[in-house]
């Protein structure tokens, strides 16, 4: 048995491996779940690589400006923030404080969204937040006060397929109960559209699931079903 | 299905637990873990050409979810501090709190990368040598010294629980 092998046998790591063991860990995510993640990855690679070439003909048609509007974003970069202040543009998702103290996100169906970008974005402008991919955190009992919180867009209409229409939540940060932050859970759905579902969560006591809350959504809170499969929908 | 396909399904079937275990080792942390080691995934699902050349396609995915996690504090560590928030409890669930874990995550990062490497993903010594670019003898030299760290650590700890308070007087 060699040094090496005397070490990794050694009575210090064996009793971290099987401490380790004991840990309940959380399911493996389905796999469809995974690739249409990958996917994502790969679309916003490409439309990044888009951006950069058009960037690079911008540059050597010899323009010596450029005008970056406060509302798009600049090529060659998926998240970058616009700086008209109390607003936060990235592809997938634009953050607006407004006056009257409310935030509303507004979601690009046809974008990968990061969670830890959007939990950090939406830290930044007071809103608390455990946002997921794959998996929804919540806690029992529900924490009260969700509607005062968070707005939905009122239930429309099923609209059809491709409409690009992109979901806004509004926001009261003031109306969040001490001790308590949102939940959002995202999830690809099978065959295109995503769901987000809402809820208020105890910050000290949680627990979250790979598995997507049913139609109905969670209790105590709200879902939204949008993007090209079924038509933007709430529960 | 592909042969592509299959091969991934096939990885990330076998491979899912092992990953998830030794990033969770490494951070603390096994929701923030369960997020990063899935968005290794996607991005093995999008490179998997490449890693499947990789001499170990799971050390693959454990660096990408431990850089990923990562870049993701460095993000955090420029955002404004949000009182009772960044310092939110884990749930009872997913705390761990066993000594040598909590001795794991005090090493240092390149001590506990071979821990990582060696003793959970169960790589020899060469190939967790050729994954951190450093020289075998550097990582014999890693691990002697993590095992010797975690070894007082846990006598530390033995001590304090059978004198609990040593200095208390009346």
């Amino acid at each position: 048995m060699s040094d090496s092998d005397q070490i990794i046998d050694s009575a210090e790591l064996r009793e971290l491996r099987d401490s380790f063991s004991g840990v309940a860990m959380p399911e493996r995510p389905r796999l469809e779940a995974i690739a249409a993640r990958g996917r994502a990855h790969r679309r916003h690679r490409r439309s990044r690589a888009a951006g950069m070439s058009v960037a690079g003909v911008v540059s050597a048609t010899a323009l010596a400006f450029a005008v970056t509007s406060a509302n798009a974003p600049a090529p060659g970069h998926s998240t970058i923030r616009t700086l008209a202040p109390g607003t936060i543009r990235t592809t997938a998702f634009k953050i607006v404080k407004n006056p009257n103290g409310k935030t509303t996100l507004t979601l690009n169906p046809n974008e990968f969204l990061d969670p830890a970008t959007l939990q950090s974005d939406l830290a930044k402008y007071g809103i608390p937040a455990k946002v997921t991919y794959g998996s929804f955190c919540s806690s029992e009992p529900a924490p009260a006060g969700f509607s005062q919180v968070v707005s939905l867009p009122p239930r429309e209409a099923p609209v059809p397929p491709q409409s690009g229409m992109q979901p806004t939540i509004t926001f009261n940060p003031a109306a969040l109960p001490a001790g308590t932050e949102l939940s959002f859970g995202f999830f690809q759905l099978t065959g295109g559209g995503q769901q987000a579902s809402f809820a208020l969560i105890d910050t000290s006591s949680y627990s979250c699931t790979s598995t997507a809350p049913g139609p109905a959504g969670p209790a105590e809170g709200a879902q939204l079903v949008y993007g090209t499969h079924p038509g933007p929908a709430r529960s | 299905m592909s042969r592509d396909e299959t091969g991934f399904a096939e990885f990330f079937q076998e491979s899912w637990d092992p990953c998830l275990r030794a990033v969770a080792a490494s951070t603390g942390d096994v929701l923030l873990a369960e997020e990063q080691v899935a968005e290794a995934f996607a991005r093995a699902w999008v490179s998997w050409r490449k890693v499947t050349r990789h001499p170990a396609p799971r050390a693959w995915v454990v660096r990408t979810a431990l850089n990923a996690g990562a870049s993701r504090w460095r993000r955090r560590a420029h955002e404004l501090p949000l009182a009772d928030h960044d310092a939110a409890a884990p749930s009872r669930e997913t705390a761990m709190d066993s000594v040598l874990l909590t001795a794991l995550r005090r090493l240092p990062a390149r001590q506990r990368e071979v821990i990582v490497l060696r003793v959970f993903l169960d790589l020899d010594i060469e190939t967790t040598a050729m994954q951190l670019a450093i020289a075998p003898g550097t990582v014999r030299a890693h691990l002697s010294r993590a095992v010797t760290a975690l070894r007082n650590e846990l006598a530390q700890a033995n001590t304090t629980e059978t004198d609990p308070c040593p200095t208390a007087t009346r």
